[in-house]
């Protein structure tokens, strides 16, 4: 027995439906639109040279930051895993903040540093050479995700390889580089290629940094549909738009699940010893490392909080407080996330312990929960639009949208914990006469509690950031964080960007605080090393 | 007393166990010997309901159990690794199988708390498991096994995480323990002194049938 059959399969009915009404009728809603829409049908928007231009930039500036991640994420991740050096483990766990940070605040830091109001933007505009207007600032906020997803691979990716194997290229002549180009690189390959994908379909599907940061010269097809069905009503040319941004994620999802079974993780492997840097040469690269993430990663969220508190000390934080929508907005965000968060705990729970253990298709009812991250969050609710157009000013509606975007976070988490979970615990709890229900209470939701946790906080900061869906879907009434910082950042005057860098500092402060107040991170790391402390106590074959 | 009728069981299309037979009677300490992947661990698991086999019966006192999910069995299984629940301490773990027996959690802890101080562990009793040496976390699992006086213990390579120096000395404690306990015992192995020092009868599985030795 197995921690598999502890709950009923018959569960898996309710994510399964859940994801049948949320995500794949509004996907099939908009290809069938897309499909009927005459001129504009599927190939039509080909035909066109405009929405071609907006089509292929799309894919070039994901294309773009694939490349730009990998070419600076790779040495970065190398130096995080061989290089032993004061502040490497504060660095590997910032590389997690990206990840908590929701896109329009990240959109925003850019635009506090870059933009033409900040320091280095302006005097870049100064000397010729503005930064608006030009692609730079989207991939440059495309960079600050996704360099921290390519570099954590990386170093993930790194850390497993076979020190022996690579001792042994050594011992055989080879030099370091070409020990690491022919042991090392082969097998970090396909890891970085599983992350190129993902960052290719974040950037592909990205709609925040999109919005803000193209504007409306190098606005990408996400940020299109919206433009198309916000303030415009052509919905016929936006749903061909958004049947090829399905077609364009499904692939690259497609191609993503291919290369993730290639991931082999040798069963023993003795790591590649860390070393500290010898000579000023290696002192220099780790320094050169260290001042890429900070300089990508770090910069835009340190301007945020600098032009935060000016502006907070010149006076937005008396407005900001006696504006009635910031309390509102406030409120609402809570409120909404509480409940996408309620709901997406629910689904993820029941789609993980249910699907475990599945003998038959079970990788593919797993992999259901991945759906979600395939859709981008405009064709989500672009889809729901044209589905339920009777609904839309519906709050249920409004928050199936957000939990539909949060719950994968906490079904991957717990699959992934269920699958490292040995099975003798369960079976041991069931030799001493515990029934698979207590089994689950006693046992198995004791030992996932950590896993759960992380899915929970990342599901969290993924409500409290939602924005796409919040601009599509909500009613004026609904305004939340991420709308306001939009309206005030569409607003003329500095004292609205004022609101908006002070506005986007408390939306990242709550992002954090949920993040750390549910996943506890120093609980965490102590129970992970307390079951590989006792993994590694038994690391023998059955 | 246990028999396994002509048990019958593939693995990846391959005969693991093909028509096993085997007796452990009352009071009795059988040793199963095998080589890696012979399907020792594998008729363990079947004897504790822990996997059906694919054809055979298993039954106690004549009473056929094949059906009966391994909560209901009264058997106790003492894993290869121990299984010690981590997210427990070691009074918790060994007071396990009596809270689910229904007796009330603090009865539970003053009975595992007395049955750890006759096993030397009385002063680990609120410990982590994972703080434990291999032989300390080994009494502790056979503490959680023995302290619902289950009607048979099976034994899961017991000795095989344990320091080779130590085993032999850990070997004589443990069956001392299991002997004073007066039960029956299923011990599967791949340490024919390890079987000869604990066990009345022996046989060896291979090829999916079994051989006698002793």
């Amino acid at each position: 027995m197995s921690a598999a059959g502890l709950i009923p399969r018959v569960w898996l009915a309710v994510p399964l439906l859940f994801l049948a009404a949320v995500a794949v009728a509004p996907a099939w809603r908009l290809l069938a639109e897309g499909a009927s829409a005459g001129d504009a049908a599927w190939l039509g928007v080909w035909a066109d040279p405009f929405w071609r231009g907006r089509l292929l930039w799309s894919l070039a500036q994901a294309a773009v930051t694939v490349v730009l991640a990998l070419a600076l994420g790779v040495p970065v991740a190398w130096v995080l895993a061989r290089r032993a050096f004061p502040g490497r483990a504060l660095a590997l766990r910032l590389l997690m903040l990206p990840f908590v940070v929701p896109t329009l605040v990240a959109a925003i830091g850019v635009l506090a540093l870059w933009g033409p109001r900040g320091w280095p933007g302006a005097w870049l505009a100064e000397a010729g050479l503005p930064l608006d207007e030009t692609p730079w600032l989207l991939l440059y906020g495309n960079l600050f995700f996704n360099l921290c997803l390519v570099v954590r691979a990386g170093v993930e990716a790194l850390e497993r390889v076979d020190g022996h194997r690579v001792a042994a290229a050594r011992t055989l002549g080879a030099s370091p580089w070409r020990a690491f180009w022919r042991v090392e690189w082969p097998a970090i390959a396909p890891w970085l290629a599983s992350a190129a994908c993902l960052v290719f379909l974040y950037c592909y599907a990205g709609f925040g940094l999109a919005l803000v940061l193209g504007g409306p010269r190098w606005a990408t097809v996400e940020v299109e549909i919206y433009t198309l069905v916000a303030h415009e009503l052509a919905l016929g040319p936006a749903s061909a738009l958004a049947a090829w941004s399905l077609a364009i994620g499904a692939a690259v999802a497609l191609g993503h699940a291919l290369l993730e079974r290639r991931l082999g993780v040798p069963a023993r492997w003795q790591p590649v010893p860390r070393a500290r840097p010898a000579g000023a040469a290696q002192w220099l690269g780790v320094g050169l490392a260290m001042a890429v993430l900070a300089l990508v990663c770090g910069a835009p969220l340190l301007a945020i909080a600098w032009r935060a508190a000016v502006a907070l000390a010149g006076g937005a934080a008396a407005s900001l407080a006696g504006d009635p929508q910031v309390w509102l907005a406030l409120g609402n965000t809570l409120r909404f996330s509480a409940l996408a968060l309620a709901l997406a705990t629910a689904l993820g729970l029941l789609h993980a312990l249910a699907a475990h253990g599945l003998a038959r298709g079970g990788s593919a009812v797993r992999a259901l929960a991945y759906l979600p991250f395939v859709l981008s969050p405009v064709t989500v609710a672009f889809g729901l639009l044209l589905l339920a157009p009777g609904w839309t000013a519906s709050l249920s509606l409004l928050v199936a949208a957000y939990a539909l975007l949060a719950y994968p976070f906490v079904a991957q988490s717990l699959g992934a914990a269920l699958d490292a979970l040995p099975a003798h615990w369960a079976q041991a709890a069931a030799t001493l006469g515990a029934p698979p229900r207590r089994v689950l209470v006693r046992v198995v939701l004791p030992l996932l509690a950590p896993a759960l946790r992380r899915g929970m906080a990342f599901a969290a900061a993924t409500a409290l950031g939602e924005f796409a869906v919040s601009l599509f879907l909500s009613r004026p009434e609904w305004v939340t964080l991420t709308t306001l910082i939009h309206q005030r950042l569409g607003r003329p005057g500095a004292g609205s960007l004022d609101e908006a860098f002070a506005l986007a500092a408390l939306l990242m402060l709550l992002a954090l605080a949920a993040f750390l107040l549910i996943d506890g991170p120093r609980r965490a790391t102590r129970h992970a090393s307390h079951h590989a402390s006792i993994a590694s106590a038994h690391a023998r074959p059955a | 007393m246990l028999d396994l009728h002509d048990i019958h069981h593939r693995w990846q299309d391959q005969p693991l166990l093909d028509g096993v037979s085997l007796r452990v009677g009352a009071g009795e300490t059988v040793a199963l010997l095998g080589a890696s992947g012979s399907g020792k661990s594998t008729l363990l698991k079947i004897a504790a309901g822990l996997e059906a086999p694919q054809a055979g019966r298993v039954c106690w006192d004549g009473q056929d159990i094949t059906g009966v999910p391994p909560h209901r069995r009264g058997f106790a299984l003492i894993f290869q690794d121990f299984a010690l629940f981590p997210h427990l301490d070691v009074r918790d773990n060994v007071a396990f199988g009596l809270v689910e027996q229904g007796m009330a959690r603090s009865a539970a802890r003053a009975q595992a708390v007395a049955l750890l101080a006759r096993f030397g562990l009385a002063g680990q009793a609120s410990a982590r498991v994972w703080t434990l040496s291999g032989g300390e976390q080994q009494r502790v699992a056979l503490a959680r096994a023995l302290i619902t006086r289950p009607r048979l213990l099976l034994l899961d390579e017991p000795f095989s995480a344990l320091d080779a120096d130590r085993r032999a000395d850990l070997r004589e404690e443990f069956g001392r323990r299991v002997r004073e306990a007066g039960m029956a015992a299923l011990l599967v192995t791949h340490d024919e002194a390890e079987a000869r020092a604990m066990a009345q009868r022996a046989w060896r599985l291979a090829g999916g049938v079994l051989h006698a030795l002793w």
